[in-house]
């Protein structure tokens, strides 16, 4: 019973940085359509922006937070303005920039790994690393940080898509492209801005990975793999259903450790996932996407 | 010297039915597969156990690796292409993933990272094939083999019937096609045909493992497929001639290896951008009807 | 008058809030041109999408020839005998304009992977059986000189056609044009819309979706008129198109 706790909290951890991946790729994907890929790169990049930014420029650790969250924003912007506009405006189709994508994916990944080396580089966090024992359970401090910033991430995005003009336009875009465009809304500055706010909501994700292992060249793609899993069985184009699959992720993992090795642990969350596409593909809240819609 | 060049040979073979196998699906259907190094593998694994567990000979492993391959691919194909292609991009990762665990953590059945040891040497019609040259033929007529088939499929109705779902799927079902069924029937095609590599590659090095199987390596055979071009069946071949010269000239070149094996991978990542920007409609083509004046 | 050869029966369809079809009820006799009008976002192309079975009806009846077609998926409906155009066309631009057709004819050896390696004979004649009989049609259509062109290099009125060509390769009887005139002059109307008449010489039964009330009136045996969602009226095409109240309708607010 005490290790079911145990995995139930490392499960919801776990499941607050799937969903923090999830809502973000989701937001991307859903508005957009492209199957971004390269949103692992940008994990992946964000968690090596604090590094650096700790470590190398000496800023204070929130500082390196803040700045990395911006720089993967930026990150991700420039990735949809430089590679999936540019291939659009020259007639590419959607599995085109799916492989650009994969691509953009493998080489930063690698840059990555050349100038970092492979191995995870840690961060210092202080006091985040004490412990927090809550009966039979363990945590740190950044644990219970990270379902904080989850659960923030999620209520400022839903705040921010209701509330404010862009994020109704991203809502518009997401829905109805078509009209959106009748509409005079710029789907172009739109298809940034939603790059860039999910991004932004990756990057707490990286960092706090990297904070309790140290970043890591390769993390990023099960990552944004188990994203897009967790997106798929939330239901596309809904946020809440994002946020629902990538916890629901996380708890499956690790309490599927509870019974099964600890290597299964991925089959497990795919098996899962195509028992869940046969029964109810359109996932807990969503539309299916079918391969087209007329 | 000529050892070497008989060994590039006969991966080049190896290669170009992977390549080809592949390109049946990302180039003619427009379904996108990360887990082709998983089925290559299960072909591997599948006709290696026969061989050493029931002494299967070299035809009886290829048939094991092409129906189980065929298998694993369905049971990933069938429930994600019944909704829409990027379902089965995701499946199919999933699939490499799973699969990569199994040869790993399967102990019992695969040993694990120790991998297989002392696969035999495979007898065709009699002919025991143990020298390069011998293997060289062998490799490349069962590339030949692969293409012919291939050829045959895409030059049918059938064939037909795949690029029409690839350009248009919904015109493709408004005109009686089952589109699913289509796409299935390849998917599993193509995944047979591609565990026959794996079953070639096998019974060749005698020994393997599942460090030859990852990500990294559907990334390769990828990059095989858009570098050749996806048009043209040919292509795969020209893909595997250029592309596994390339760890050969870096080692020429002598760079250490911690550095070059990210190194191939910038290259091959590169190359998938590079080409998606200098022809981005070779691989999936949706009709762009002229609007209505 | 002959039983009526697809009969819609109070089909309904609701999208997010919006009911965009609802409580449609008529019926399409064998043979004749039946017109389907109605002003914009009426729902007309989203009752063909019903009766192909690109969308689930939420609720009634589709028959064809008295068998239920709701539920079925759009191939299913295309092989016992309805099918489509689309508003867009939706060719297969990058294959050529003998392909299009030859997508529409029947080929079932030829597209079974089983036949094509077992059988390669059979196989053989089905494919020379199907390009002779896709050169027919397209000699009907007159496209017969662009059979090796492709479908993207055709001018617009051709293309049209084409998808005519498409569907009645097929040897559906039931067709369902999707305003077979939009975006068209004059001339090639001239080319057009005799086509759509000769479409019923060969027994066919078409039911069309058209904006223009004066083509509708020339085409048009029978004219079912859609706003909002449902009929509003039935009957011979006279009779509705003169009707000063449905006219209103139609242009006004």
């Amino acid at each position: 019973m005490d290790l079911a706790l145990q995995l139930l909290a490392t499960g919801l951890v776990v499941g607050s940085l799937y969903a923090l991946c999830a809502i973000g790729w989701g937001l991307i994907y859903g508005t957009t359509l492209h199957f971004h890929v390269a949103h692992g790169a940008v994990f992946a990049l964000a968690a090596y922006y604090a590094y650096v930014g700790q470590k190398l420029l000496h800023l204070p650790l929130v500082a390196a937070v803040l700045l990395a969250i911006v720089g993967a924003a930026v990150s991700g912007l420039l990735i949809d303005l430089l590679l999936y506009q540019q291939l659009e405006r020259r007639g590419a189709f959607r599995t085109s920039l799916f492989i650009a994508s994969l691509g953009l994916l493998i080489l930063l990944e690698n840059v990555l790994a050349i100038v970092f080396t492979p191995d995870p580089m840690r961060m210092d966090i202080g006091a985040l690393n004490t412990a927090v024992i809550i009966g039979p359970v363990f945590l740190t401090y950044l644990h219970i940080l990270t379902v904080a910033l989850a659960v923030g991430g999620y209520v400022a995005l839903v705040l921010f898509l209701k509330r404010s003009r862009w994020g109704q336009a991203i809502r518009a875009v997401s829905s109805a492209p078509e009209m959106a465009r009748t509409v005079g809304i710029d789907l172009n500055r739109v298809h940034l801005l939603t790059y860039a706010v999910g991004s932004a909501l990756a990057a707490p994700a990286g960092i706090l990975v990297a904070m309790d292992v140290g970043a890591e060249p390769f993390r990023g793609t099960r990552f944004v793999l188990l994203a897009s899993v967790g997106v798929i069985m939330g239901g596309i184009g809904s946020i809440p259903g994002a946020m629902l699959g990538g916890i629901f992720l996380g708890l499956l993992e690790n309490l599927g450790i509870w019974k099964l090795p600890s290597e299964w642990q991925a089959a497990i969350s795919f098996g899962v996932f195509l028992v869940f596409i046969v029964l109810r593909p359109r996932g807990f809240f969503g539309r299916t996407i079918h391969s087209a819609e007329i | 010297m000529l050892a070497y060049i008989a060994h590039y040979l006969v991966m080049v073979g190896i290669y170009t039915i992977l390549a080809t196998s592949l390109n049946l699906l990302v180039g003619y259907s427009g379904i996108f597969s990360l887990a082709h190094a998983a089925i290559y593998g299960i072909g591997a694994y599948a006709s290696a156990l026969a061989a050493l567990k029931l002494g299967l000979g070299f035809w009886g492993g290829l048939l094991v690796a092409a129906v189980v391959g065929a298998l694993a691919a369905a049971l990933v194909a069938i429930p994600s292409l019944r909704v829409a292609g990027d379902y089965y991009i995701v499946a199919s990762f999933g699939l490499q993933v799973v699969i990569l665990t199994v040869f790993i953590n399967w102990t019992s059945l695969t040993n694990g990272h120790a991998g297989l040891p002392g696969i035999p040497r495979p007898s065709v019609f009699g002919l025991m094939v143990d020298d390069p040259f011998r293997y060289v033929v062998l490799s490349l007529a069962l590339a030949g083999l692969t293409y012919a088939i291939c050829r045959r499929l895409t030059g049918s109705a059938f064939g037909r019937t795949l690029r029409a779902v690839r350009e248009d799927e919904i015109a493709a079902q408004a005109t009686g096609k089952n589109v699913v069924v289509v796409k299935i029937t390849i998917t599993t095609i193509s995944s047979a045909l591609g565990a026959l590599a794996g079953s070639l590659y096998a019974h060749y090095i005698t020994y393997i493992n599942p460090t030859s199987f990852t990500l990294d390596e559907s990334i390769f055979i990828t990059s095989l497929v858009i570098l050749g071009g996806t048009e043209r069946l040919a292509g795969p071949f020209v893909g595997a001639l250029i592309l596994l010269a390339v760890p050969e000239a870096l080692k020429f070149l002598a760079i250490p290896d911690t550095v070059a094996a990210p190194m191939r991978q910038i290259l091959y990542g590169a190359l998938l951008i590079l080409f998606m920007f200098v022809r981005p409609e070779g691989i999936l083509g949706r009709a762009r009807v002229r609007p209505a004046a | 008058m002959a039983a009526p050869i697809l009969t819609v029966q109070g089909v309904s369809k609701a999208f997010g809030g919006i009911q965009a079809v609802e409580d449609c009820t008529f019926e399409v006799a064998p043979r004749l041109i039946t017109g389907l009008i109605g002003p914009n976002g009426a729902g007309k192309t989203t009752v063909f999408n019903l009766i192909t079975g690109f969308l689930r009806a939420d609720g009634g009846s589709i028959r064809y020839k008295g068998e239920e077609l709701l539920g079925l998926h759009p191939h299913e409906v295309e092989i016992r005998g309805v099918v489509r155009t689309f508003q867009h066309l939706r060719l297969w631009g990058k294959m050529t304009v003998l392909e299009n057709v030859l997508l529409g004819c029947r080929t079932p050896l030829g597209e079974s992977v089983v036949s094509l390696f077992l059988r390669p004979g059979r196989v053989r004649a089905e494919e020379a059986a199907a390009r002779r009989r896709a050169l027919e049609v397209l000699d009907f259509f007159g496209l017969a000189g662009r059979a090796h062109e492709l479908a993207e290099d055709l001018a617009y009125p051709e293309q049209k056609l084409l998808s005519m060509a498409r569907i009645f390769a097929t040897d559906a009887e039931v067709l369902l044009l999707d305003e077979p005139t939009s975006g068209l002059d004059t001339e090639s109307l001239g080319r057009i819309v005799p086509m759509v008449r000769r479409l019923t010489e060969h027994g066919k039964t078409v039911l069309l979706i058209e904006h223009n009330m004066e083509l509708i009136a020339q085409l048009s045996d029978e004219v079912v008129f859609l706003h909002q969602g449902r009929v509003m009226a039935r009957g011979r095409a006279e009779q509705i198109t003169r009707d000063p109240a449905l006219t209103e309708i139609y242009f006004g607010v």
